[in-house]
């Protein structure tokens, strides 16, 4: 009569003893449910915040000298060009131009996908089973992504709306319903409210990720095109983002006009 | 959905009176930006709605006598809420006639704060019975 | 003597089968599972009303009148009529609202639950006249630049997107996500995302200063216990449940969080500061958000600043004009 009992217990103990959270088939980090587990802080090992082409050193604003200069780099983008309809390449020239006052950087709003993935700072995914977030370090920039069935988007969002879909080993996210207001780089390239994003994630070993983004815009590029770059995972675990509000910072640029003036 | 009444009582006002706050001052900042002594009604018909955070900006051409139009925009609510409701972008498209009852903004520009938007079969925009959208408690 | 120690053996072990519900609510690594879109919106104010003086519980019968009253009063089409005559500039009605349409299931008072008033304790005399000074001084500067106005008109923060998570009208959305080193919590309101490690990790250093604190958790029990430090102080913090206020840098709160249910989560959190004569804990209940968040990219589309100091300077030149 006990031993059926003690085998009932075991059995029950075994069962919830919470399945295995870290298992590492293929090399790569997994959740519970097989899938590769994107969790992490990564950053992006690439100049492309500056200008997502390949590009040269530049001058910044003069009275800031090398603090604020454009350094080279190499481009992300397959065929290192962006294929703009006339009038798109028209605008991006006028964003150049005007970029220390019109780049949305400038004014700490929320940078857009895919930008928020390679700009200088960390982000940091949070994957379980049924839940995926990334979060950035720039302007507390978030991302929910929707790993059930997809959702469309109501209204326009800085950061569209992300239904993702595993190909294999791979996350697949589309990204849509954008407000067109959020640029691509520092350099004024840029699409518009009609613009669809498809990101990959593939881990290249378990410390690194390849991404690519593919964007189609039918009002702004002739084509779709696709950028890719390697998102590095920072190998001390006891860091995770910092905050970067940088709304204050931006508030004398912004509202300056009104502020009151003191009196003689 | 059923469309009922828009913007209401001080409403800022009867909340900190209800949560006992320490403080008296409103949270919004309605009656720094409103003006309370500039009533005005516009009858116009809407060209675009942003529907943004903080504040979702209704924008009207008001004609005037003389065949002018004037511009002017309304400030609402956060339109969230609204979305989770079933709202869109496509659900208060550019055309539509409204009225809105407001008052003008205090710096002079032709803004106002949407009081009460009214459509001239006398619905009125923005509804809801009070309290759906959140589970019932039992 | 072996039956009861077989006995010592079964008892335990039909407990632990019958716990059934209790263990779908584990992560596969074995912590309390408080994952999910959430929502801490409630019509119980955060302070308990001065008319109810030591009432802390609603009976069932005033829950239901106290509920039908909140709603018609903060609707504002109730009072449009009245407020037309009155020249009030008014608010938003309740299609705006995301308040909830019940009061907290305890059927409390308030979400102050310590000190027994239901009520912020007093602040110390020092305090006290830091806050009398501070009232003061937003009478005369109401707007001379954004610092004068409160964080959240400057989308700096809100209730709810830092401890103690306080729910603000309306978007009142969260959504939990858990990993085995973190516990991240991303409220709807500023798309505020708080991360929590839970593997004993220290604070930042004390000179390192968050608009949303810095917070460090772990679960005892059932419970997750987050504690939060490296507060910047700020007089307009607490969103819309407790404006004009004072904090020192000594701010802390330790929040608990304990999934009472498939649909509940129980939140206490108690705040300590020297400014305040004793600590003070809110109780409230989180329960499913049904729907999605949405984005609430404040600063982007932030014209009320821009109006609100406008206005306050358009006010100031005809002060000045028809003073001459």
């Amino acid at each position: 009569m006990k031993r059926p009992i003690l085998i009932l217990v075991g059995l029950l103990l075994v069962a919830t003893a919470g399945a295995q959270q870290r298992s590492s088939a293929g090399g790569i980090p997994r959740l519970a449910n097989g899938k590769p587990n994107l969790s992490g802080v990564w950053q992006a090992s690439t100049t492309a915040n500056w200008n997502v082409l390949t590009h040269g050193a530049s001058a910044g604003p003069p009275e800031y000298g090398a603090l604020l200069a454009t350094p080279p780099g190499y481009g992300i983008v397959d065929g290192d060009q962006i294929p703009y309809l006339p009038a798109a390449a028209e605008q991006q020239r006028r964003n150049y131009d005007n970029r220390f006052k019109e780049d949305p950087e400038l004014k700490c709003y929320l940078p857009g996908v895919p930008r928020a993935n390679y700009m200088p700072y960390p982000l940091q995914i949070f994957h379980s089973n049924e839940q995926l977030l990334i979060a950035y370090q720039f302007a507390g920039a978030a991302r929910i992504v929707n790993l059930g069935p997809p959702q469309p988007s109501a209204i326009d969002s800085w950061m569209g709306i992300s239904n993702a879909r595993w190909d294999g080993d791979t996350l697949v996210i589309e990204v849509s319903g954008f407000n067109g207001m959020a640029w691509l780089d520092r350099a004024g390239n840029h699409a518009g409210s009609a613009l669809k994003v498809v990101e990959r994630y593939t881990f290249a070993g378990p410390d690194a990720i390849d991404y690519s983004a593919t964007l189609e815009d039918p009002e702004t590029f002739s084509r779709p095109w696709t950028m890719r770059f390697r998102l590095v995972r920072n190998p001390n675990p006891a860091q995770h983002l910092m905050e970067f509000k940088c709304v204050p910072f931006t508030e004398q640029l912004l509202y300056g006009e009104f502020y009151k003036q003191a009196r003689e | 959905m059923k469309i009922i009444g828009v913007a209401g009582a001080a409403l800022a006002t009867i909340v900190i009176v209800s949560l006992g706050a320490p403080t008296a001052g409103a949270h919004h900042a309605f009656s720094t930006e409103f003006d309370a002594n500039q009533p005005i009604t516009l009858k116009g018909t809407i060209t675009k709605v942003e529907w943004i955070n903080p504040h979702a900006w209704i924008h009207l051409d008001v004609p005037r006598d003389g065949g002018t139009i004037e511009k002017w925009r309304v400030e609402a609510g956060s339109p969230n809420t609204l979305v989770r409701r079933g709202m869109t972008r496509d659900s208060i498209p550019p055309g539509t006639e409204v009225v809105v009852f407001g008052y003008r903004h205090r710096n002079g520009s032709n803004a106002a704060n949407g009081r009460d938007v009214t459509l001239p079969d006398g619905r009125r925009l923005f509804i809801t019975s009070p309290g759906t959208g959140a589970p019932a408690s039992e | 003597m072996k039956r009861t120690q077989l006995t010592h053996f079964v008892v335990p072990a039909i407990a632990f089968v019958m716990a059934g519900p209790a263990l779908a609510q584990k992560t596969p690594w074995g912590d309390p599972d408080l994952q999910g879109k959430w929502s801490n919106a409630t019509l119980t104010p955060l302070q308990r009303p001065a008319e109810l003086g030591d009432k802390q519980f609603f009976t069932e019968e005033e829950a239901k009148v106290y509920v039908r009253q909140r709603v018609a009063a903060t609707s504002g089409d109730e009072n449009i009529e009245a407020d037309r005559s009155a020249g009030n500039v008014g608010s938003y009605n309740d299609a705006w609202m995301d308040r909830g349409n019940d009061v907290v299931p305890t059927r409390r008072t308030s979400l102050i639950v310590e000190p027994a008033n239901g009520r912020v304790p007093p602040f110390t005399a020092a305090a006290q006249s830091e806050y009398e000074r501070n009232i003061a001084h937003a009478a005369e500067h109401p707007a001379d630049t954004p610092e004068d106005r409160y964080l959240t008109e400057r989308c700096i923060g809100f209730g709810g997107g830092h401890a103690p998570m306080l729910p603000e009208p309306y978007n009142n959305n969260y959504y939990i996500v858990q990993t085995p080193e973190y516990v991240t919590i991303m409220a709807e309101l500023n798309h505020e995302v708080r991360i929590i490690p839970i593997d004993g990790r220290p604070h930042l250093p004390a000179n390192v200063r968050q608009w949303t604190g810095d917070s460090r958790g772990r679960f005892e029990g059932d419970t997750l216990v987050v504690e939060t430090t490296n507060q910047i102080p700020h007089r307009h913090y607490y969103g819309v449940q407790m404006l004009n206020s004072v904090m020192s840098d000594q701010f802390r709160v330790v929040e608990r969080f304990t999934r009472t249910g498939p649909d509940q989560i129980r939140y206490r959190a108690t705040v300590t500061d020297p400014v305040f004569t004793a600590p003070w804990t809110v109780e409230i209940f989180m329960h499913p958000q049904r729907g999605e968040l949405v984005e609430f990219a404040c600063h982007e589309g932030n014209y009320g600043m821009s109006g609100i100091l406008s206005a306050v300077r358009e006010e100031e030149r005809r002060a000045k004009e028809s003073g001459r």
